[in-house]
Parts: C-alpha cells; structure tokens; sequence
C-alpha cells in the first residue's frame, strides 16, 4: 500500500499546478469533450483535419473530441454573461490529437486571460505564470524563446507594400520560410502566358480592368463565373501587372525587411536594434515598440531575467491568429518539441462571434512533455 | 488437401459491374478462370485452375480496407482508393502491378472563369486572398479528402476548407456549394460540361486498377506457394503477351549477335547461343527492327511467332511480394 505508481505522481503534480493557478485568480474553466468541428477546421485549416478524431450524430452535424483548450474556452466565455467583460480562466485535462509516436489522449494544462486592456502586463503574467506551473510539474531549466508578430504587422504596414506582398511575407513569416523563398517573384500562369492582358492593363484602373476581364469571359463563351467575382479576377491581374512593372519587391524595403528578421538574441538589445532600425528607416514604431519595453520590465518585475530569454524577429508561431507577443518553451535535455506554447490572439474571439475585438492573451502546457525523466 | 481447405490464399475482386468484367479477363489471359459460386449474388469464388485459391468478391472500398486489415492476402483495387483510404498505404500493402484498366485520373479542377488561375501557385494566392478578404476559407468539393489534403500541402495551399462530397462533385461549384473541386477523371468531358478547368499541375494521381498485396496478411508456407504460382501464370503471360519470339539462323557465332541484339533491342537469347540459330525473345513494338536488323547480319529467313506463356525462375512479381513480407 506504499507504493506509489507514477500516475499517482503525475495527478499529484497536475493537481499542484491547477490549484497554483486558480490561486493566481484564473478559475478553472471546464468545456466540453465534444466540439463542433467546423470551429476547428476554419480556424486551423484543413491540415488539422488529419490529427483530430472527428465524428458525427444523427442530424449530420460533425463534431471532434477537443484538440486543445483555447477554441473551447473561448466559447464558453463567449457563450456566458461574462462575455466581453474581463475574466481568466486556467484548465487541466484531456485533449485528443493524433499523433505518430505517443498516445492521442493527452492532458493539458493553461490559461487564459481576456479582455485586459493593460495588454502588457497581462501578456507578462501569463508568460510567467505559464512558466512556473511548468516547473510546478516538474520542468528542468527551460529554453526561453520570444517574438512580436504585433510588431511585425506594423513594421509591414509603415513600408506601404503591394497587398501581393503583404500577403506573401506575413504568410512566410508564419510558416518560418526562408527569406529567398520568401521574396521569389510569384509563379503564375507559367510565366509569360497572360503578358498580353497584363500589358493592356498597365496603367488602367479597376473599373477598365472589370470591363476587360468580362469582355474576356464573353469572348470565350463563359457566362457563369462562380466563387470569384469578375472585380476580384481583375484585381488580381491589376496585382499582377503592377508587379510585373514594378519587379521584384523594391530593394531598398527588401533590405530593411531582411534587417529587421535578422534581430535576434537579448531581448533589451534587440529593443535597441529595432529602434535603430525604426530611426534609419524614418518609420514610426514608437508605440509598438514602448509596448514591447514595458513587457520586459512587467516580466522583470515578476522575478524573472529578461536577458535569459531569447529573442527572435523571425520567430512567429504557425497559427496565424496569432497577433501581438508570442512564446515557446523547451526543455534543452529533451525533445525539440516545446512544452509551453502562447500568445496573443486578439482577433480570435471576434472571429467566433464577439461584436469586436476582444483582448486575449492564453499559454498552453504539454504535461506529458516533463517531468517523466526526472 | 486440409491445408488448402485451412489456408486459402483469398484474392479480393470487385462484385460488379466493368471492373468485375476486366478483372475476370485478367485472370483469364493468365489462364485463370474464376468462378463464382452458384449464381451472380455468391459472394465466394474459386479458381478453376488452382484449388486453394478463394476469391472474395467486394465492394471496390471494401477491398481496400480488406487489405489493409490483411483480411485478404491480394486483391484488384484502384490506386485512387489505397491512396485515399489508408493513410499508410506502402506500409501495408505493395501494388504488384498495373492492369491497364480502370484508368482515372484525380484532378483540380477550378471554374473555367478564373482566366487568371492556371496553376497550383495561383491557386495558393488566390486562396489566400479569397480568405482575406471575405474571412473565410474557400471550399473545396470532394470525396478524396485524404488525398486532397496531401496534395495542397506539398503545394503550399493551405487556406481552404474541404465540403465532403459523395456525388455529382462536378455540379458543386455552379451549385454554390464550393468554389473548386477534387475529383477523378477520365476524358475531362464532364469537367468541361460543368465549365470548369484541370490546372496545368493539378494531376493529384493517374490512377489505374491494380493487383495489390496486403503485407500484414497470414502469409504462410501454403499461402506464399500458391501466391507463387498464381503470379508466375500472370507474369508469363504478361511476358509472353508483350514479346515475341524471333528466330534467326545466322553464319558463323549468333554469339556476338545476340549481345548486340540485347543492347540494341532488348532482345533476350534465352536459349543460349550454342548452335548458329539464335532465338531471341523481343518486345512486340521492336520486333520489325530486329528482324530488318538481322537479315542485315546475314540471316536467310527470320520467323517470328507468338508466345502463349514465358515462364522463368525468376519470378518479378513474386520477388516484389516476397521483399515485403520477409
């Protein structure tokens, strides 16, 4: 009757860390197993449709055990009469993913916060908080990685760049391309094959390059044009012909894009570096860039060394809803995968039906990433 | 004769319709006449010519998820199927060989107004924009979802949403159900009648019908004899049915000839050299060549003739199985 198996071991470190967490004032939120899959499908895309387990009921309606706890968590809150007001949340529990090596059944621990207009602090005290219940269950010393996706959508937006470019450097970012692949002139139609249409619409406006794509239609004898409208077709060639007569991305905004992914290291250097940049570059990121200090200092403030922490301007987790500040952490002794994952996504609740945007800033602990080896 | 009883080796086939029929003419090139029990509705058959061998007649998926499982230790499917159904597919089965029917290609296929769409990269920006723009993902009509979803991740496109789709695909973007589709295709008529287009690289698969191994089956010392025997009848008809036999009677050493003949026109002396006639199995297509070819070498008279069966000790449809199931 002394022994006590690991299990007993691991539900006695889970229930420490819940219970440090709802100390903190994170209430401990308990969605439901079964979640409407589309929510998940939307927001992940397609890709997450192999690793969750979905099923179905009798009126067609398509479900999935929960793959993680923010979508959940999220709208319940929405969901509740708290919604749009202030509230944290922390949860422990099951969530359900395939994956090749290791069980699909898994628990993970986090928290939430939402609706804190003090964006920083709350950013500071959910990494923080994060990092210790890590510990509580068992974490060695932990390898600290930080990026702004928030700073990085508006360094983009001061450089005034085609929306084609735009589009194709944010989704770069998100998915850690390297910066060739990133600025390679776009594929389409194999080469030189619209350069006809795309010289005559040099120079024209949207509404002449409306008019000669359905004149274009016409000719050809298509007269349904489904999914997109004949406005958007054109736009896309205006896209196009503006890149073509512009070439590649201007050399001196590629250079300036190309420093900017290049900070990394010391977060307060690289504050320094980035205001650098800010200054050279007569861009005014004066805010953003306040923002970020003031982060470090409410980490700092939280008994934590900023200078351990690893800063990355490249570094931009792979969920693109993902807005502001961004973290990960690994145990260095084990696997690449980290064992603390957030951010910031303050678009997301919107996106699930508040009427605005809504602060949110959450972490997700893997508990079954720690702790077995020590 | 227990063991044969115990120990079938169990062939899945499809139950009806075309893929029935070629199957059946299959077998029977090879010599092979399967027979189905009592009457069209016997979901059990033998091999006249073989005892031993059952023959499980299923549905087309059916058969897939028989192998898979190794239920069945071989049986004809389309590659469409294996590749959608089981995620692991090279694990757990080898396709043995191509039939030559049951052909269908698993195409994208976007509406014929997107003049400015021609490939798999303009279709990645075009999803991307589509969603940021209207906030959502743009759909794609479907039954391969599996195949699909591997596809658009080897190209780069990741902003869209997959509508199941069980039926009539091609209708679902004029139906507004989806904006493009994923769908098999053999001459691109139906696509063109529903006014869309095949992307210059949106050839997912070429698929055909094919004799497929299951790795995990019960493959036994019984199991694995009449596996061999089986695949010799079907491998020397193959052979024999796309070669032809050459024979020549050429002055002084076929020797040298014959090696020429090898190099030239992958003509086999699969009877030696040892006399001043040579006879050289050739592929049909080369056969004229080599004839021409010969009597330029100082040959009188060159036959050629047609084979029933090529049967050789080394078997490379049995190796092949053999590799995998150790």
């Amino acid at each position: 009757m002394t022994t006590e198996t690991d299990k007993d071991r691991t539900s006695e470190r889970e229930a420490a860390l819940i219970a440090r967490l709802i100390a903190a004032g994170y209430g401990r939120a308990e969605p439901a197993i079964l979640q409407p899959a589309s929510v998940f499908l939307d927001l992940s895309g397609e890709d997450i449709r192999g690793r969750i387990y979905l099923t179905g009921d009798a009126s067609g309606a398509e479900y999935c055990l929960r793959p993680e706890y923010t979508i959940p968590v999220c709208r319940d809150y929405l969901a509740s009469a708290q919604a749009g007001q202030a509230a944290a949340f922390s949860y422990l529990g099951p969530v359900f993913r395939y994956r090749s090596n290791g069980p699909a059944e898994f628990n993970q621990a986090g928290l939430e916060s939402f609706g804190r207009a003090d964006r920083e602090a709350a950013d500071a005290e959910i990494f923080t908080l994060a990092v210790e219940a890590a510990h509580e269950l068992g974490a060695g010393p932990l390898k600290v990685q930080i990026g702004d996706t928030g700073l990085f959508t508006r360094f983009l937006a001061m450089l005034d760049l085609p929306p084609v470019w735009l589009r194709r450097i944010r989704r770069g970012h998100a998915r850690g391309q390297s910066l060739d692949l990133m600025f390679k002139p776009p594929e389409n139609g194999n080469g030189g094959d619209h350069s006809g249409v795309l010289a005559a619409l040099e120079g024209t406006d949207k509404t002449g390059a409306r008019a000669l794509v359905e004149d274009l239609l016409s000719i050809a004898g298509i007269s349904s044009v489904s999914g997109r409208s004949a406005g958007e077709i054109a736009e896309r060639f205006l896209e196009q012909a503006s890149l073509k007569a512009g070439g590649a991305i201007a050399a001196e905004k590629r250079s300036l894009i190309e420093r900017y992914l290049a900070i990394e290291g010391n977060p307060d250097a690289a504050s320094g570096k980035l205001r650098a940049l800010a200054a050279d570059a007569k861009l005014d990121l004066a805010d953003v860039l306040d923002a970020f200090d003031a982060r470090l200092g409410f980490i700092a403030a939280r008994g934590f060394d900023v200078s351990e922490l690893d800063f990355s301007a490249r570094f931009g987790r792979n969920l693109d809803y993902y807005t502001g500040f961004v973290f990960e952490a690994h145990d260095p002794a084990r696997a690449i995968r980290p064992i603390i994952g957030g951010g910031r996504y303050d678009g997301l609740l919107r996106t699930l039906g508040a009427t605005q945007d809504i602060p949110a800033v959450g972490a997700a602990i893997w508990c079954d990433r720690m702790g077995a080896s020590a | 004769m227990s063991d044969t009883v115990k120990n079938p080796l169990v062939i899945a086939v499809p139950s009806k319709g075309r893929l029935q029929e070629n199957t059946a003419a299959f077998f029977a090139r090879a010599g092979l006449t399967v027979a189905q029990g009592r009457g069209a509705r016997d979901y059990r058959g033998t091999i006249k010519e073989m005892p031993g061998v059952e023959i499980a007649f299923l549905s087309a998926s059916e058969i897939v998820s028989q192998l898979a499982a190794g239920n069945v230790h071989m049986g004809v499917t389309g590659e469409d199927l294996v590749r959608e159904t089981v995620a692991d597919a090279d694990a757990r089965m080898e396709l043995l060989q191509p039939l030559g029917f049951g052909h269908a290609n698993v195409v994208v296929a976007v509406p014929q107004a997107w003049i400015d769409v021609k490939t798999m990269a303009d279709l990645e920006d075009v999803a991307a924009s589509y969603r940021a723009r209207r906030g959502e993902r743009m759909r794609v009509a479907t039954k391969y979802i599996h195949l699909t979803q591997r596809y658009f991740a080897q190209t780069g496109v990741t902003d869209y949403r997959i509508v199941e789709s069980l039926g009539a695909t091609e209708g679902a973007p004029a139906a507004g159900q989806a904006e493009l589709i994923v769908d098999i295709t053999t001459t691109g008529a139906t696509l063109r009648a529903n006014a869309l287009k095949i992307l210059d690289d949106g050839v997912m698969l070429e698929s055909q019908a094919n004799l497929v191994a299951s790795v995990k089956a019960d493959w036994n010392e019984n199991t694995r004899k009449l596996a061999r025997s089986l695949l010799a009848r079907i491998a020397a008809e193959e052979d024999a049915r796309t070669s032809r036999e050459v024979r020549a009677r050429i002055p002084y050493s076929a020797d040298m000839y014959a090696e020429k003949a090898q190099e030239l026109f992958k003509a086999r002396a699969i009877f030696g050299t040892g006399s001043d006639v040579v006879t050289l199995v050739c592929p049909v297509e080369r056969t004229p060549a080599l004839a021409d070819w010969l009597i330029m070498q100082g040959a009188k008279h060159v036959t050629v003739s047609a084979l029933d069966y090529v049967f050789s000790a080394v078997n490379p449809l049995y190796e092949k199985l053999a590799k995998r199931i150790g």
